[in-house]
């Protein structure tokens, strides 16, 4: 056996490609509404009556268009659930540990990703209450929405 | 000067200097030359060195030095300038050509802001396209017309307003049964729309010429609103987010392709011979892709051979474990190497210098790198055995 | 001979969905832009979403980087709470789709099933991409994504080198005049035969003698079909048509062509998937049987060399019909009346929209690029990969079924 895998050796590569993303005419909304207004909106079914942010052109559950029906929402909510990032990789937005928590703010139905900063990670607890702290620097993603932190 | 949508080439050149952007030029020493036939066309050079930019005409003569010269027609070059003509199409169904470095196109929006011609570059499609949601229909009545638009020029067209039904629609061409129809310069037409121009000035300077029921042509101011251009701004702003996704990957080789990868250091090139069918693979596999029985026996081949496919490759495509662009042209080819007898050629690339001579059935044998470390590109290149 | 799949029913298509295919979608993300089919096709249909059984949905892995696209694409494709399949066989995912759709269907375990092919390649790189298909071990840094000027050398060997460029350049204006036809075409150059030789010395190579114009498009689009059993596709529809079989071949011998010795290459897989689905059919003449070929032609050369091996010909049969203009609209074997892949590309689509384009041709509903006449019986290829072949036959009328099918 050991004969065989003397050959075997690794090749080192990479998989390195540029692509690019469109957000679509209602997530360019989303974003330049992040950008320069500092607000954020979700969009309504009127048909199940959920509000989701980030917002999406069709409600999946009733297959309706739902783009135009906009509803401004709080930039605070509350902490449903987080976890702590404690590796390290050139792909995440901080280094550890940070918490990147699930945020339900006042208005949505549904729970908005982000990083919760300003506060212990072994301080941060469900229900926990929180505010939108909007970028300086903007990059026209999520992250013009800086972090949250506890209100 | 010949028009094309509402704006010249000369005025595009005009203004050249003045859309220049100087952040965008770092590091960037390029000359521009423009070769534009046709009416109204002509050439031009647009030198960008050391943060400065330099536009000039060139009546006479050699073009002189460039780093990439555009060819086109007038009409094309200005329709690609204002983004109503596509740059790629125009480039891949001919009318647009491109020589020198190609990639400095790429570099071109980085320099210069896009022009915006005087009139806000509105087009008579744009002022036609717009009939059915400027219709007024409770102006009216029960009218039923087909309205003929034969406007002329650069930037003109022919197209049919039907009214009926309470609504209109556009359908391009001129129907046989028109109502009424006016003929008018693409220019006049789009300066009467803005109110740039007097009808009756118009009308009677022989610009403007109407033909047919001249009851519907009295109509037709009153039922459709006044066109109103749109901003600069066409439409909202529309997000993209690029980004380069790179993900660090291992490829384990296995004993087999170890093997044949570790040969390589040594200058030997490695296939593997079935023992049921006799036939070889290379590179060697574990197992005989026709017999479907484990191969053992490595045997020696090459390492020199014969060209079997040749292929001259004009198309810098990126390599994507490395990120880096091969120069062009470059030339790939399938050697079958001495020992080997079917299909089983090798694929590698022809030595830079010999790609201009080699033809298929020519001798070949690997250039080895200087240092090797059991990988494809151990060897270097194939070149030709004199 | 190989087995005629053993069908418990029929199945129809009673829905097509296709959008705009462009390269200037920055209007819509994925799911968007599969939603705006999903609803053609539904609208087609007649039915509503919960109609639906099950969602079969494809792209080709790697060119728009979201892995497993599916999940994030319910919100546009509407698999929420319903049974969902993936499936991804590079080139010919679109084909093999409706493969798996009618599979699914005349098996049994669903009445009524959407399937979804798309791609947005102006999210992606395409040439970068499809390079890593090749084998990162030795492979990878020498191949030119699916660029290879191999066939116009051969052509060019076979028939001579004017005979062969002029053909395939004039294959190329049939093809821009029929997708001049076609409202969703992405590219329509509005070319001229006069233009020929021109293009010939002018179109810039990539390739040998491949050059920019004989390529196909790179598109962003999708395209959606709805399959139903015989039963509910004749409630729901007074124009289905038929899958009467399809054959699916996937070998990986590219790496065995390139000996400049033919006798020892492997059959190519056009010719043998052609063989195969025609000799179990009793199909003895190709060009005589079909009405109309929808073929994936991913450049003018391979569009006219394969013309030789699906429809069986020899010598330089496929060449005169190409000169002769009889895979024109109104010919004797209309080919690609849709434009076919160089004007349209959005590749996780294409090879489903060439069914599409195949069942409009059958039910009369393609607008000003129909052909003339009855069409009856209708021929789609897809391509993919390594030299993959999937191939599928429509008909309009029930009428082939012998008496011990399934």
């Amino acid at each position: 056996m050991s004969e065989e895998h003397k050959y075997c050796s690794v090749l080192e590569g990479k998989l390195a490609l540029p692509y690019q993303y469109f957000a679509g005419r209602l997530g360019s909304r989303f974003i330049v509404s992040l950008r320069d207004a500092k607000k954020i909106f979700g969009v309504k079914c009127n048909s199940c009556g959920k509000v989701f942010v980030p917002p999406r052109r069709t409600c999946e559950r009733c297959f309706e268009n739902i783009e135009n029906n906009v509803v401004e929402l709080s930039d605070t909510g509350e902490v449903v659930n987080f976890t702590i990032v404690n590796y390290a990789d050139r792909h995440l937005p901080r280094k550890p540990p940070f918490v990147l928590a699930l945020i339900k703010l006042d208005g949505a139905d549904t729970p908005l990703t982000h990083i919760v900063e300003g506060v212990e990670p072994g301080s941060v607890s469900n229900g926990m209450r929180v505010k939108a702290v909007f970028a300086e620097e903007t990059t026209n993603c999520i992250l013009d929405i800086d972090h949250f932190e506890p209100v | 000067m010949a028009e094309y949508y509402g704006t010249t080439v000369a005025d595009i050149f005009k203004t050249q200097t003045e859309r220049f952007r100087v952040e965008g030029a770092e590091g960037v020493d390029a000359v521009f030359a423009y070769d534009i036939s046709g009416d109204g066309g002509g050439r031009w050079k647009v030198t960008v060195r050391d943060k400065k930019a330099l536009t000039e005409k060139v009546d006479d003569g050699d073009l002189g030095d460039f780093s990439v010269k555009l060819s086109t027609d007038a009409e094309t070059f200005v329709g690609i300038s204002i983004g109503k003509v596509d740059g790629t199409e125009a480039f891949t169904g001919g009318k647009l050509r491109v020589e020198g470095d190609m990639a400095l196109m790429g570099v071109l929006p980085r320099l210069f802001v896009k022009y915006t011609p005087p009139g806000g570059g509105v087009t008579a499609q744009d002022v036609i396209a717009s009939l059915p949601e400027r219709f007024r229909p409770d102006r009216a009545g029960d009218l039923e017309a087909a309205i003929g638009y034969d406007i002329t020029g650069g930037g003109g067209g022919k197209w049919t307003a039907v009214v009926s039904g309470g609504k209109v629609t556009v359908e391009d061409g001129l129907r046989d049964d028109l109502s009424m129809k006016q003929t008018v310069s693409a220019k006049d037409f789009v300066d009467l729309v803005l109110g740039k121009l007097d009808p009756m000035v118009a009308i009677g300077g022989g610009r403007l010429r109407i033909s047919g029921d001249m009851e519907v042509a009295a109509a037709v101011p009153k039922i459709f609103a006044k066109f109103e251009p749109k901003g600069a701004e066409k439409g909202p702003e529309l997000i993209v987010l690029k980004k380069t996704i790179s993900v660090d990957m291992r490829y384990a080789t296995g004993p087999v392709m170890g093997r044949f990868l570790e040969a390589l250091k040594e200058k030997k090139i490695l296939a593997n011979v079935c023992p049921e069918c006799g036939r070889k693979q290379l590179p060697p596999r574990e197992v005989c892709a026709v017999c479907r029985c484990r191969v053992d026996d490595f045997r020696e081949v090459g390492p020199e051979g014969t060209i079997e496919l040749l292929e001259h490759t004009y198309y810098a495509s990126p390599d994507p474990l490395t990120g880096e662009t091969r120069e062009t042209p470059y030339g790939i080819i399938h050697v079958l190497l001495d020992g080997c007898s079917g299909t089983e050629t090798l694929w590698h690339l022809i030595k830079p210098s010999d790609l201009g001579s080699a033809k298929v059935g020519d001798r070949v044998r690997p250039v080895w790198a200087e240092k090797r470390n059991g990988s494809i590109f151990d060897m270097l290149y194939f070149e030709k055995v004199d | 001979m190989t087995q005629k799949h053993k069908k418990n029913r029929n199945v129809g298509i009673i829905g097509i969905g296709q959008t705009i295919y462009s390269s200037h979608r920055e209007d819509v993300n994925q799911p968007e832009m599969i939603h705006e089919a999903v609803e053609i096709a539904l609208k087609d249909a007649g039915l509503t979403i919960d109609d639906i059984d099950c969602v079969v949905h494809g792209n080709m892995e790697l060119f728009q980087m979201v892995q497993q696209p599916d999940c994030w694409h319910t919100i546009g494709t509407g698999a929420y709470g319903r049974d969902q399949f993936r499936l991804t066989t590079g080139g010919t995912t679109g084909a093999t789709l409706v493969a798996a759709s009618d599979n699914l269907v005349a098996s049994g375990m669903y009445d009524i099933v959407l399937a979804i092919g798309f791609e947005k390649l102006q999210e992606g790189h395409t040439t970068g991409g499809i390079t890593n298909m090749a084998d990162p071990l030795w492979g990878r840094s020498l191949q030119t994504g699916a660029l290879t000027g191999a066939t116009a050398g051969e052509m060019i060997e076979e028939f001579g080198e004017d005979r062969a460029k002029r053909a395939a350049m004039r294959h190329r204006v049939i093809m821009d005049k029929h997708a001049v036809l076609n409202p969703n075409s992405h590219r329509s150059f509005g070319l001229e035969f006069e233009q020929i030789d021109d293009l010939m010395k002018n179109s810039p190579p990539l390739v040998g003698e491949l050059r920019l114009i004989h390529m196909c498009s790179q598109s962003d689009g999708a395209c959606a079909m709805i399959f139903a059993c015989e039963e509910k596709a004749k409630e729901l529809s007074d124009r289905p048509v038929w899958i009467r079989d399809h054959i699916a071949v996937h070998r990986e011998e590219t790496f065995t062509m390139f000996s400049s010795n033919k006798e020892m290459r492997p059959e190519i897989t056009q010719r043998y998937a052609a063989r195969k689905l025609f000799e179990r059919n009793g199909i003895g003449n190709p060009v005589e049987y079909f009405d109309v070929f929808e073929m994936y032609d991913p450049s003018s050369w391979w569009g006219m060399d394969w013309l030789k091996n699906f429809m069986l010909l020899e010598g330089d049969e496929h060449l005169k019909m190409v000169e002769d203009g009889e895979i024109m609209i109104g010919g004797r074997l209309p080919v690609n009346p849709s434009g076919g892949v160089v004007a349209a590309n959005p590749i996780g689509a294409t090879a489903m929209a060439r069914v599409a384009e195949a069942a409009l041709q059958v039910r009369g509903d393609a607008g000003k690029h129909q052909v003339p006449g009855e069409v009856n019986h209708a021929l789609a290829s897809g391509f993919g990969g390594t030299f993959w072949t999937v191939m599928t036959m429509l008909e309009k009328n029930l009428d082939w079924q012998e008496d011990n099918n399934g």
